[in-house]
């Protein structure tokens, strides 16, 4: 059997499921039928070579029927394998086709039938959503005796911390300390969410909110929104009952509940900081600010809300550049107090969130004092075996489709694809590579997405080629565009500013690039004489644009465009490569001038 | 929403080009959407802007199925939104489907009913705006569009669960954040994050995240898009394709109403070919190529139309003539595309007035409108014999620059109208900025006995090394480094010399200066001298770098005319400035 008719996708999926050996899909190697004449290998990922020839229209419609598929349908390739053409030419009526030409060795069909077209599309997605949402390892194979790694007792740690703010009351305070993107607020939002119950949760950013006055509104606005209407009556009667087990802190306390009390149906207005008249409209009684001296006042009183209260200070050493530390006082004596008391009230958890290894140095000394010291770090993955790992599961995602027969089809194609892909020792090489210059976890992310972007019809199955392009598209993406991509003034100025460093000039004036390109001009005859002044001042305003020239003074009002001072970011070597790319001989020999 | 002529928009939609760019986005925003992308392209980040937004309109105006969110984005630019109340109240708006109304005040989106207040207050207050609009809240602003009175107060009704809603926020130019609003740049990467919705932040510019990004790495890393860059045939085809759609009969513009006739895109295509082929070198832009094409094109197509109206006239005589049966059985004669030869022609006759339209449309020394006028054709240019039309075309340019009066520039013709003592005050302050003060002695100074004669310089000063000879760097010439400051002493009496020298042959005669110079001395302490000098500084020809307002200092200036300049005005007064100059040009 050399060769077999194909009219629809139904006799397509029969003959893709014999080939494929599919009574025994385990088989790993693909043993082609007797007789198949095979075509030279040809490597994967040269996908044009051997194209499906046209299905028959009908099988065309047929396909569109069943499943709409959300990208625009390309329009099939034509480019007949050779042999394909010579059968099609043999029979027009019973159009032929070549087994062999389909699929390369490892038994993968080269080029995917239109059918599982919307089941790639799919697939896409579902390794999407999995590098979203990392699926589950086996982190104890992966580690071996090095188990747990970083992470995992972090979270351990961090989550006994918040058990015991939530389920017994206490008041704590931890740092989690890590390095940028070692999945330090993921880490918080799992172990909160993990918690049995809701308490709850006040998020504040350094990033966001600069001052404490900001940070205290923030709460106040958080707090409002997760206790609702009733907060504030059932806030004052709690008060009046632990009264005597509260803090010294109860005066300033019960002042705070009363102006709060007052003032809870004012609205805010950002040109009046308290008091403004509220508008009547307001149904819901939103909770606003008491004047500037209780603000803090707001945080003592947090251990007497209803529920457990989780305080995350994302950026936290942030927060330490505050006047006095004054937030940062007030959460951590109150959570210390907490501990303290006779647990009465409800629990409260500070949570710093740091990528700064010195924060604990940062904090004053009475600060420092109220903070209780644990200090969790979190690390990116120690083992490049847990981003293999996590790669291969993410991009082995099972993917669900309306037609079951497709469904299995695909995954079977699948399911070989990406074994073939990972175990190949040059995917683990570049993988490797990237791995030794950074550990970020979401690198390795961005070049699994970019990867699975690359996947179309045409070339179906992730190939060591498209991952290193997503390696060099993620990890180092070009700073500049290729220099001799640039229009022709700009590299006449880059010329002239090699030449001005060389006479000992790394700071220079338009007028000094421009002097040396007219001069040039002028001696040489060779550049082309119609550029005027014109198109060599827009050819500098563009490299400031693309800052490759870099201003060097502050600008001034008194200095004129022309004259202000720039310095080159490029260095010579880019400057020779691109006049080199360029291939114009006037160029290159201006700039071998001395 | 852009400014991208509409063609340029559809020809950008069909290009196979940036298919690359659209599919992957698209991609990304409909499924799983990392928190913060960046879209990097160094050429035609307009074209990309405007590609992004037609991507995001199609994706937010498709209705979602089972599963998917609901798309609703903003695009806001950095350069507009320079303060982050514009920026908040931009996204915002658009995030909710907005639009300030007049008759309302034009306000801006502040929620419904019992959530209404302001959200542009400072970052927290547009978080909270943004999770509001997730939360679907924001219906005032929907049912503000559908009834189009923009009065948003009206009591929303819920219309069922809606779908989830996916934000997008898109700041274009985003470099400019980096100057104007830094402290915003973390806190918008950090979106998703701080307002725990399903939001994502996508910058586009033609810088790369490293130059805009702050230190400390307070951001995330983004994902990265690069947009490949678009070689010599994709901006012509691009160009090509983006042929426009003839005018509406009614429009009012200055073009001809044929001059975008279907028959003659083939002709445009050559066109456009030989134009990228001039211009390419200098701007690979296609928004500028166009903006060139866009006004040499209706002069270049203008014979043509000429040789067309011209048939159509003797036509109508003949049938006139004939008389006879003249019921209106003659089809007017369509236009037909100009022949292989007369595009040839055509091509070599206006291919030099190509960098001509470079030179002053692409710095925008000029602008589309102007340019096409004055270097409209003259009439019939095909009728004349062709070793005259160049020299024709030429002429015509220079009537028509005439005509329209916009030979000058007005700064030119504002410093010829100076009077004759501002104009030595401007040269002197050339020289005062130009010479270092220490070589005013050499340069200036007269022995008691050669009071009026010019001592003459040895060209070159002896004491500079050769370039290169010592370790020390070039000297480079202060002309080129820019004006220095000097203070108003010096510049009277550089001024005084100049007088003396070059001046006090053209005075009245006064018979009461007896003293040589003392005629001088008494110019250049007069009022107007000063008055002069105040109002030389008001027009920025001459710079003043001290505070207007101390009265104990002595005041400094700095020169702020040109070299091209100085030499013009000291020709028209007689000076010699090269002699005058420390470093000779
Ligand atoms: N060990 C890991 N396993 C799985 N996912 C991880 C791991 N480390 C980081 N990530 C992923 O990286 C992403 C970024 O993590 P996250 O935002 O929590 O970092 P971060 O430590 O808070 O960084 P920053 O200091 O910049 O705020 C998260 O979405 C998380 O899923
Ligand atoms: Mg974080």
């Amino acid at each position: 059997m050399d060769s077999v008719e194909i009219r629809t996708p139904k006799h397509l999926l029969t003959t893709l499921k014999r080939s494929l050996g599919s009574p025994a899909p385990r088989g790993s190697t693909h043993i082609p039928p007797l007789g198949t004449p095979r075509l030279p290998p040809a490597a994967p990922g040269s996908p044009t070579k051997h194209a499906l020839p046209l299905p028959p229209a009908s099988a065309l419609r047929q396909r569109r029927l069943r499943t709409p598929s959300p990208e625009p349908v390309r329009p099939p390739l034509v480019s007949l394998s050779h042999t394909a053409r010579k059968a099609a030419a043999a029979s027009p009526s019973k159009r032929q086709r070549n087994q062999a030409s389909q699929r390369t060795e490892e038994g993968l069909p080269r080029d995917l039938p239109d059918h599982l077209h919307p089941l790639l599309e799919r697939q896409k997605r579902a390794i999407l959503k999995a590098l979203q949402q990392p699926p589950e390892i086996d982190e104890i194979e992966v580690y071996g005796e090095d188990y747990p790694p970083t992470n995992t007792n972090a979270y351990e740690q961090l989550s006994d911390l918040l058990m015991g703010s939530v389920v017994r009351g206490e008041g704590n305070s931890c740092l989690l300390i890590g390095p940028s993107g070692s999945g330090k607020t993921q880490m918080v939002e799992r172990a909160i969410t993990a918690l049995p119950t809701t308490p709850i949760v006040v998020r504040l950013s350094g990033y966001a909110q600069h001052n404490d006055r900001l940070a205290i509104r923030e709460i106040a606005w958080q707090l409002a929104q997760q206790t609702g209407t009733s907060f504030l009556p059932a806030e004052s009667d709690e008060e009046d009952e632990e009264d005597a087990a509260d803090p010294p802190a109860t005066v300033e306390q019960e002042a705070s509940g009363e102006t709060l009390e007052e003032e809870g149906d004012d609205d805010e207005n950002p040109f009046v900081d308290h008091a403004p008249a509220a508008p009547s409209s307001l149904v819901e009684p939103v909770i606003t600010l008491p004047p500037p001296s209780h603000l803090l006042a707001l945080i003592s009183m947090i251990p007497t809300l209803p529920r457990p209260t989780v305080i995350v200070l994302d950026g936290f050493d942030l927060f330490a550049s505050h006047a006095r530390q004054a937030l940062l006082y007030c959460l951590l004596d109150t959570a210390q107090s907490c501990r303290t008391g006779t647990g009465a009230g409800s629990g409260m958890a500070v949570v710093g969130v740091t990528a700064r290894v010195d924060t604990i140095n940062i904090l004053e000394k009475r600060v420092k004092s109220r903070f209780s010291g644990r200090m969790i770090r979190t690390a990116c993955p120690t083992k490049l075996d847990h981003w293999i790992t996590l790669a291969k599961a993410a991009l082995g995602a099972p993917c669900t489709g309306e037609n079951a027969e497709d469904v299995e089809e695909w995954a079977e194609i699948w399911n070989k694809a990406v074994p073939q892909f990972m175990e190949d020792e040059r995917v683990v090489e570049a993988l490797r590579d990237v791995y030794a210059l950074t550990r970020d976890f979401q690198i390795f992310r961005r070049i699994m997405t970019c990867l699975t972007l690359e996947l179309t019809d045409i070339s179906p199955y992730p190939t060591l080629k498209m991952l290193k392009a997503a390696i060099s598209r993620q990890r180092c993406p070009a700073r500049y565009p290729p220099l001799n991509t640039l229009p022709y003034p700009a590299i006449c100025l880059l010329i002239a500013q090699v030449h001005a460093q060389t006479s000992g000039h790394d700071v220079f004036t338009f007028e000094m690039l421009h002097d040396a390109f007219k001069n040039q001009v002028r001696t040489s005859q060779a550049a082309p004489v119609q550029i005027q002044g014109g198109g060599v001042g827009m050819a500098f305003e563009r490299l400031v644009d693309l800052r490759i020239f870099l201003p060097a003074a502050s600008p001034a009002t008194s200095v004129a465009k022309e004259f202000a001072l720039h310095r080159c970011a490029v260095d010579r070597f880019a400057v020779k490569k691109a006049v080199e790319q360029m291939g114009q001989l006037n160029l290159r020999k201006w700039l071998t001038k001395s | 929403m852009s400014d991208i002529a509409p063609g340029l928009q559809t020809a950008l939609a069909d290009s196979p080009h940036y298919e690359f760019v659209s599919n992957h986005l698209s991609l990304l925003l409909s499924s799983y959407p990392p928190p913060f992308i960046f879209i990097h392209d160094p050429e035609t980040v307009r074209l990309t802007a405007s590609l992004v937004q037609s991507t995001l309109h199609g994706l937010a105006s498709k209705s979602p199925t089972s599963g998917e969110s609901q798309i609703k984005y903003a695009c806001v630019n950095a350069v507009a939104c320079f303060s982050p109340r514009i920026l908040y109240d931009t996204a915002l708006n658009a995030l909710a489907g907005w639009t300030p109304d007049w008759r309302d005040g034009a306000t801006n989106w502040h929620g419904s009913g019992a959530e209404a207040r302001r959200y542009n207050e400072n970052f927290d207050a547009f978080v909270h705006g943004i999770q509001t609009i997730a939360a679907g809240a924001d219906n005032a602003g929907e049912n503000a569009q559908t009834n189009g009175a923009g009065k948003g107060k009206g009591k929303a009704k819920e219309q069922g669960a809606p779908p989830n809603r996916r934000l997008v926020l898109v700041v274009e130019r985003a470099e400019r954040l980096k100057d104007n609003l830094p402290e915003l740049v973390v806190p918008l990467t950090r979106l998703g994050e701080l307002s725990q919705v399903d939001i994502t932040t996508l910058f586009l510019s033609e810088v790369q995240w490293q130059d805009i990004r702050l230190p400390l790495r307070a951001s995330p890393e983004p994902y990265y898009i690069d947009v490949p860059f678009l070689i010599k045939q994709d901006t012509q085809e691009l160009l090509a394709s983006a042929y426009p759609s003839p005018p509406a009969e009614s429009s009012t513009s200055a073009v001809d109403v044929d001059a975008y006739h279907p028959a003659l895109k083939p002709l445009y295509t050559h066109f456009i070919a030989t134009l990228c082929s001039t211009c390419s070198p200098f701007t690979h832009d296609p928004i500028e190529l166009a903006y060139i094409a866009a006004a040499r094109w209706p002069g270049f197509i203008q014979p043509v139309l000429d040789a067309h109206r011209g048939l159509l006239k003797e036509e109508e005589i003949a049938s006139s003539a004939e008389d006879g049966d003249a019921d209106g059985k003659h089809e007017p004669h369509e236009l037909q595309p100009p022949t292989e030869d007369t595009r040839l022609r055509l091509i070599r006759l206006f291919t030099p007035s190509f960098t001509a339209a470079l030179e002053s449309l692409y710095p925008r020394l000029s602008n589309a409108m102007d340019w096409a006028r004055v270097h409209a054709p003259p009439v019939d240019l095909l009728l004349m014999p062709p070793g005259h039309a160049p020299e024709a075309l030429a002429a015509q340019v220079v009537t028509n620059a005439a005509s329209l009066n916009t030979q000058h520039g007005p700064t030119e013709a504002g410093i010829e109208a100076l009077p004759r003592m501002a104009k030595f005050v401007l040269v002197a302050a050339f020289l005062a900025s130009t010479n270092p003060a220490r070589s005013d002695l050499r340069m200036f100074g007269r022995g008691l006995d050669e009071r009026s004669k010019r001592r003459k310089r040895k060209v070159g000063t002896p004491r500079k090394p050769k370039p290169g000879t010592t370790g020390t760097a070039v000297k480079i010439p202060q002309r080129l480094l820019g004006p220095t400051t000097f203070p108003l002493d010096r510049l009277i009496a550089i001024l005084g010399v100049l007088l003396e020298e070059n001046d006090a042959d053209t005075r009245p005669a006064a018979p009461q200066y007896t003293v040589s110079g003392e005629y001088t001395e008494m110019e250049i302490a007069r009022v107007a001298l000063h008055a002069n000098i105040v109002e030389l500084a008001s027009m920025r020809l001459l710079v003043r770098t001290s505070p207007p307002d101390s009265l104990d200092r002595v005041p400094m200036f700095k020169c702020g005319i040109g070299y091209e300049l100085a030499i013009k005005l000291a020709k028209s007064l007689g000076i010699i400035l090269n002699d005058l100059v420390y470093e000779v040009v």
